[in-house]
């Protein structure tokens, strides 16, 4: 039996919305890891060579560097030496910072060039009626399955089950995942959607959104929080594949925007 | 004199706001509010700032106030908490970047401390706990106090504890909370009958659903020396540069017919630091019998300068005695593939016996810190009784 979400009372939903907007916009425009300076992504496999002309990722006005899964993890090998690349951690390599993440054995080298795109956010103004408030339905079936993050890492994720949310004069069943974070003991509920605003002021594959734990064991479920995949920022990371059956028949009009090149109003 | 240079000479003697004294700090995490204290100490330039879990406090790394802003940075963790100051209060937020943005957390905080607030019998022992999570259920114990403070205590999963939790109790209900700067934990739970049910809450919104009953003396978690196994069939093998850059192995003189600890660390583990005292406790007590140990650290940046700094304020930090490896980086499977002949690595520490012949006899996970009280006083037994029986072994 699905149970119906209820909408929320506004006040309490959009707090402290427009600050973490603002936190959000500063880490884009200033983070050596930001997305805006995302300039390739790919799995690392036996190896990767960096650096001049026909490497596997050519980094203009870079040295040439070696990417190499070895026992006791990544490392990066080039003409000062070699060393290991913690999971997570920016390395600087000449101008440009690499990261490795991913689970062990699929390893996925992410490359930041020195400069950024220009690309800023634009969202939606806050809007009470894209809150909702009300229970998780377990899942059909537990299991766990592997799906890109919305920065475009794989991660093996559980089936958390799903709500029903009153929308566009439908109720639509949406389904819920489970995705860990580094660390062991953080995860968070997220459902990946799309509606009928993608590729019409949103971005066309679709957006992430977080289901929050409430009070008295419901859920918060905030489109106004609703957010692009990595991928909107930078060509240089893989779009999530669209979840099973989350599709709104109606346009979510909250959230994060997209338009082609900037941020401005779609 | 006018009133504008009275009111001028009023102003001249009118002192900026200080954070300097005791503060009931909150995290407010969804559905929850994780209590810690802060003591900020000093003036102007020179202040200073403790985070604080009950009796326990870990210094800042520094107090920036710029007028009515407040700044607390944790640099260990690349986090600060920033802050408003305005009257007793302090409002703002706790901040800490990761690859895929902030990740911001409410902050608020009033003058004075936390009061204290024993638990009754009913909630003080030892409990088994279930965690119940999407990707399936997995074993806790809690073990709950009452100290100078209040309610105290910490929680143990089969890879170690972790770290002190202090608490507050209203009724049959109690919130344990460890908050380093880093890690936001916080356990929150109620007595029903003879069950405690609850919920842990680690970071803004992650929730775990757990049970617990009182603990039977029955095993409920992992043998500590069941969860790694070792190859045995030969010497075990290690090579790792020291803090100088000479590579160490286990062939050296000085491990020769010795028995040996191999003590897998990193010094960014908070149970890491709990169990060095006791090695270097067990290193001078039993070194002149024909004990030896090693420290093989892994580290955070796997730059080998950077991560030679931190292990050498470690080795200064516990007046370690014993040579300390830079062995790798604080991930567990890569840390496991440096070492080939340990099979199931999952924790920081680890304690690796080897006889005098050089073989694996007992693989220890985890520690129990001084939080778990009686079981930490256990584990120290356990290991001299160790120690004592290789000494005993003949070469």
């Amino acid at each position: 039996m699905w149970l119906l979400l209820l909408t929320a009372r506004p006040a309490c939903a959009q707090a402290g919305l427009d600050q973490e907007r603002a936190e959000y916009r500063r880490w884009l425009a200033s983070s050596p890891t930001s997305p805006l300076a995302a300039v390739a992504q790919q799995p690392i496999g036996a190896g990767l060579r960096l650096g001049p002309a026909g490497a596997d990722l050519p980094l203009p006005d870079g040295g040439e560097y070696r990417v190499l899964p070895r026992p006791g993890g990544v490392r990066l090998e080039g003409a000062s030496g070699s060393r290991i690349m913690p999971r997570g951690a920016p390395i600087k390599a000449g101008d440009y910072t690499l990261v490795v993440d991913g689970p062990g054995g699929r390893e996925v080298l992410t490359v930041f060039g020195p400069s950024r795109s220009s690309k800023s956010t634009a969202y939606y103004g806050p809007s009470p009626s894209f809150v909702f408030v009300g229970p998780l339905a377990p899942p059909e079936r537990r299991g766990t399955s592997r799906v890109l993050g919305m920065d475009g890492i794989e991660v093996d994720a559980a089936e958390a089950g799903s709500v029903l949310v009153p929308i566009g004069g439908q109720r639509v069943r949406l389904r819920v995942l489970r995705l860990p974070l580094p660390g062991g003991e953080e995860s968070e509920l997220e459902i990946f959607f799309r509606d009928e605003t993608n590729g019409h002021g949103t971005y066309p594959a679709g957006r992430f959104v977080s289901l929050v734990p409430a009070a008295a064991g419901r859920y918060r479920l905030d489109f106004n929080r609703a957010r692009n995949p990595f991928c909107a920022y930078s060509s240089a990371y893989p779009c999530p594949a669209p979840w099973r059956g989350n599709a709104i028949p109606a346009a979510v009009t909250a959230g994060e925007r997209y338009a082609r090149g900037g941020g401005e109003a779609p | 004199m006018t009133l504008a240079s009275l009111a001028a000479l009023t102003a001249l003697w009118t002192a900026p706001p200080s954070p300097a004294g005791s503060w009931r700090a909150v995290l407010d995490l969804e559905g929850a509010m994780l209590p810690f204290g802060l003591e900020i100490s000093g003036a102007a330039a020179g202040l200073r700032a403790r985070l604080c879990n009950g009796r326990r406090c870990e210094p800042l790394s520094g107090v920036t106030v710029r007028g009515d802003s407040v700044v607390l940075e944790i640099a260990d963790y690349a986090a600060t908490i920033s802050a408003r100051l305005e009257g007793d209060s302090l409002t703002g937020q706790y901040r800490n970047v990761g690859n895929r943005g902030p990740r911001l957390i409410p902050f608020r905080a009033s003058r004075g401390r936390w009061p204290t607030t024993p638990a009754p019998a009913a909630l003080v022992g030892r409990w088994d706990a279930t965690f119940f999570s999407d990707f399936g259920s997995s074993p806790r114990v809690f073990q709950l106090r009452n100290g100078p403070e209040g309610l105290e205590g910490t929680m143990i999963s089969n890879t170690g504890d972790y770290g002190h939790f202090a608490g507050r109790v209203s009724g049959d209900r109690f919130a344990l909370a460890h908050f380093d700067g880093s890690f936001v934990y916080l356990l929150t739970g109620a007595l029903h009958g003879d069950t405690l049910r609850g919920v842990f809450h680690a970071g803004l919104r992650t929730q775990t659903p757990w049970i617990a009953v009182r603990s039977t003396g029955a095993r409920h978690l992992k043998a500590p020396t069941e969860i790694t196994t070792a190859d045995t069939s030969g010497p075990f093998r290690f090579a790792f540069p020291d803090l100088q850059g000479r590579v160490v192995t286990q062939s050296e003189a000085r491990f020769q017919g010795k028995v040996v600890l191999v003590d897998i660390f990193g010094s960014w583990c908070p149970t890491c630091h709990e169990a060095a005292p006791a090695l270097v406790r067990l290193y001078r007590k039993y070194h002149a019998r024909g004990l030896e140990i090693v420290g093989l650290a892994y580290e955070v940046t796997g730059d080998s300068a950077i991560d030679a700094r931190q292990v050498r304020r470690y080795r200064d930090k516990f007046h370690i005695p014993f040579p300390l490896l830079l062995a790798g980086i604080n991930d567990t499977d890569a840390a496991g593939e440096t070492l080939p002949q340990l099979h199931g690595f999952t924790s920081f520490p680890t304690t690796v016996f080897l006889g005098r012949d050089g073989r694996v006899r007992l693989v220890r996970a985890g520690f129990y810190g001084p939080a778990t009280g009686a079981q930490h006083e256990h584990l120290l037994a356990a290991m001299e009784r160790e120690v004592e029986r290789l000494l005993a072994e003949k070469g």
